[in-house]
């Protein structure tokens, strides 16, 4: 009994870090320059596809290729930016609209694009370091893919907090307050947001190639945690990085023990639940500074 | 420069009559699956299935012995070519429902066929019937769907009341030849109608038969993770597995039981994902010895002639072998064009007055059914399923035992 009370609660916390790493991304853009981009999950899709790639084509473990796919994220965030939400950021009319549709739209596109080009077959990164084994500890299992996840989904949580104690760090909290002043101190705004979106997108990127390891691979992949993520900042806090993490992995736990307890088909009720009661005790979000 | 303008005119003139004519000469089919979003993999076999059965219809080929496999267009209609035009559902009932109206109001396809979920068929055959045209129901196979007093709605598959039923069966003989009596189950379903549907039956059957249902988990379908699922299905550790899922979940669930460090005894699925090639490669190793009811078998070559001819000409196309869902794609358009043909007309009255006479029996077709006769509620009563087992990756027959090409194995998973 006692083991799979742990069992579940483990369960609840390895997925719980995994959407934590996907809100931070996201919790990140919107926090620099109040966009929401609803294109995340399809970022994270990307990054799960780049994996499968590397895996397929280079054989190399998901863990090694980290760096590579955080960087081709990282890249293709500046260049998001850059392209489309720079020139979304400048229209005159409607702006609010606009930038709402204009990470709608990437994102329809992305997943087209990925189904296009890659089919819409499920396929899987089977072999690897880790793939498929498992610890036992006192007859409660550890999946050990999961396992590296959670400490990698961890060390991200840590580089972004190191970050944001740097100069590019102060740079990116004084662009957050007031986006017209840090002008005229000689801080580049658009430098500062294309930055701010590449570090995003990268960090969705590392939860991608962490997920890849134990997960399927497909074009509708991120719509399943693009809802979470949404929720999960909300619920801790529009820009809150400490937010994202115990919201995170509060929902995990939440979506684990509604299932455990209830009946399975009801677990977003829980996650739910607990986000309408929070918005109504707390509309900020547990750690929201607004 | 007014000869010119008048001669263009004429040629587009000839452009359009001779279009007209070319379409008068086709019988639109309309096909709607889901060619985008969670059901892609499957909705775009279909398309390749319906395009290689499209072909073998309308050109000149060597003739396969099965219904309509001579090829050279519809006989009874001077040759004339079937012509499929297909629509994307997104695996939405509404757009399903929308896109079904498109095809038969702007395209006039004189009969639509679908649509792999059942929640998309059916609003499909709501407009079928509106418009009085035949829904050819392929693949959709949750029983209720044929229970609704519909004129116009045909299932050459059966459905999964008769597949269940089969596994019980199944249950039944394999108890009794191998002294290995499955005494309980545990239902694991995902929460549309084919899930809510299917557990049904299942419990149902199961209480006829005396077994006991330790576990019954109905989830929600794409959850990002299924591990407390796994746990409740461990804790229960019934005989047998026996679930209802489309191929994401069917990949999380059995990772799911791994990485908790269990080993089912046997998983008996109602195919649907665990007969996707993205659930054998997804899986692995962990897919060895999953049973799953099939309505296809690609192995019992010596009584049905005819697959190993359409087999490699869809090979050939998609680089996939035929498997259960686009074996009875394939074989509804052929029973659909049949009935066209024994028409003689591109009438929908005419036919559905066709199809209802089909009769057609069971070498005459790809699958191991006993034949294609409607009842009154337009359902196929002679498809009869066979039970497969998953060995080195791949699924085969080992039910009924005089179609088996390998003994049963107990256990799940290497």
């Amino acid at each position: 009994m006692t083991a799979m009370v742990f069992q579940v609660a483990i369960g609840g916390l390895l997925m719980g870090l995994i959407y934590a790493l996907v809100a931070a991304g996201l919790s990140l853009i919107f926090g620099l320059m109040d966009i929401v981009n609803f294109a995340h999950g399809e970022l994270m899709m990307l990054a799960m596809f780049a994996a499968f790639v590397i895996w397929q084509y280079a054989g190399l473990d998901p863990l090694m290729m980290l760096p590579i796919v955080a960087i081709l994220l990282f890249g293709l965030g500046v260049l998001i930016y850059r392209g489309l939400i720079a020139r979304a950021l400048s229209v005159n009319f409607n702006r609010g609209m606009v930038q709402i549709f204009v990470t709608f739209g990437l994102a329809i596109f992305i997943r087209g694009a990925a189904q296009f080009v890659f089919g819409g077959e499920f396929k899987s990164i089977n072999t690897g370091w880790l793939a498929g084994r498992t610890a036992e500890i006192a007859g409660v299992y550890l999946p050990l893919p999961q396992v590296a996840a959670s400490f990698v989904c961890l060390a991200a949580f840590a580089g972004l907090l190191l970050i944001s104690r740097t100069e590019f760090g102060r740079a990116l909290e004084a662009t957050r307050e007031d986006r017209d002043a840090v002008a005229l101190i000689g801080i580049d705004r658009d430098h500062i947001f294309a930055l701010g979106w590449g570090l995003g997108a990268a960090t969705v990127g590392v939860a991608g190639v962490m997920l890849a390891g134990f997960y399927y691979v497909a074009p509708n992949v991120g719509a399943n945690f693009a809802l979470i993520a949404y929720v999960t900042v909300a619920l801790g806090g529009f820009g809150s990085l400490l937010g994202a993490l115990v919201a995170g992995v509060l929902i995990g736990e939440v979506e684990a023990i509604t299932a455990a307890v209830l009946e399975p088909s009801l677990k977003q009720v829980g996650v739910f639940g607990i986000y309408m009661i929070v918005l109504m005790v707390r509309p900020r979000g547990l750690f929201g500074k607004l | 420069m007014k000869r010119i303008v008048t001669s263009l005119l004429a040629a587009a003139a000839a452009v359009v009559v001779h279009g007209q004519a070319r379409a008068a000469d086709d019988v639109v089919i309309g096909a709607v699956y889901p060619l985008t979003g969670n059901g892609a993999a499957v909705g775009l076999d279909a398309k390749a299935v319906l395009e290689v059965g499209q072909d073998l219809l309308n050109n000149k080929h060597d003739a396969i012995p099965m219904l309509m496999g001579k090829g050279g267009g519809l006989a009874h209609l001077g040759g004339a070519h079937i012509r499929i035009v297909f629509a994307d559902s997104q695996n939405d009932p509404q757009k399903a429902r929308a896109e079904a109206e498109r095809l038969i109001t702007q395209e006039h396809a004189v009969a639509i066929i679908g649509s792999y979920t059942s929640a998309t068929a059916a609003t499909i055959s709501q407009v079928t019937e509106r418009y009085e045209v035949p829904y050819m129901s392929a693949d959709n196979s949750s029983p209720s769907l044929n229970q609704r007093g519909l004129k116009w709605f045909f299932r050459t598959s059966p459905h999964d009341e008769m597949f269940t039923a089969a596994m019980f069966q199944f249950f039944k003989d394999i108890g009794a030849k191998t002294g290995h009596p499955v005494k309980s189950v545990a239902l694991f379903y995902e929460d549309s109608i084919f899930g809510s549907d299917s557990s049904a039956v299942q419990r149902k059957l199961a209480g006829a038969a005396g077994i006991n249902v330790a576990a019954d988990i109905k989830y929600r379908a794409s959850s990002p993770s299924l591990s407390a699922e796994a746990q409740r299905l461990k804790a229960a550790d019934a005989d047998v597995i026996m679930p209802s899922s489309y191929t994401s979940d069917a990949i999380l669930i059995l990772r799911a039981m791994n990485e908790i460090g269990y080993k089912p005894k046997a998983v008996m699925a109602q195919a649907a994902g665990f007969q996707e090639q993205g659930f054998l490669t997804g899986a692995g190793p962990l897919a060895e010895g999953v049973m799953s009811r099939s309505s296809f078998a690609l192995d019992a070559t010596k009584s049905r002639p005819a697959i190993p001819a359409v087999n490699a000409v869809y090979k050939a196309k998609n680089n996939k072998d035929l498997n259960d869902n686009t074996s009875r794609e394939f074989t509804a358009l052929m029973v659909l064009a049949d009935a066209v043909d024994r028409a003689g007309s591109a009438k929908p009255d005419d036919i559905r007055k066709a199809l209802i006479a089909t009769n057609v029996p069971g070498n005459q077709t790809i699958m191991p059914w006993a034949g294609i006769k409607f009842d009154e509620t337009g359902q196929n009563t002679e498809g009869t399923p066979v039970v497969q087992q998953v060995t080195n990756g791949t699924y085969h027959t080992i039910w009924p035992f005089d179609l088996a090409v390998q003994e049963t194995v107990w256990g799940v998973g290497k």
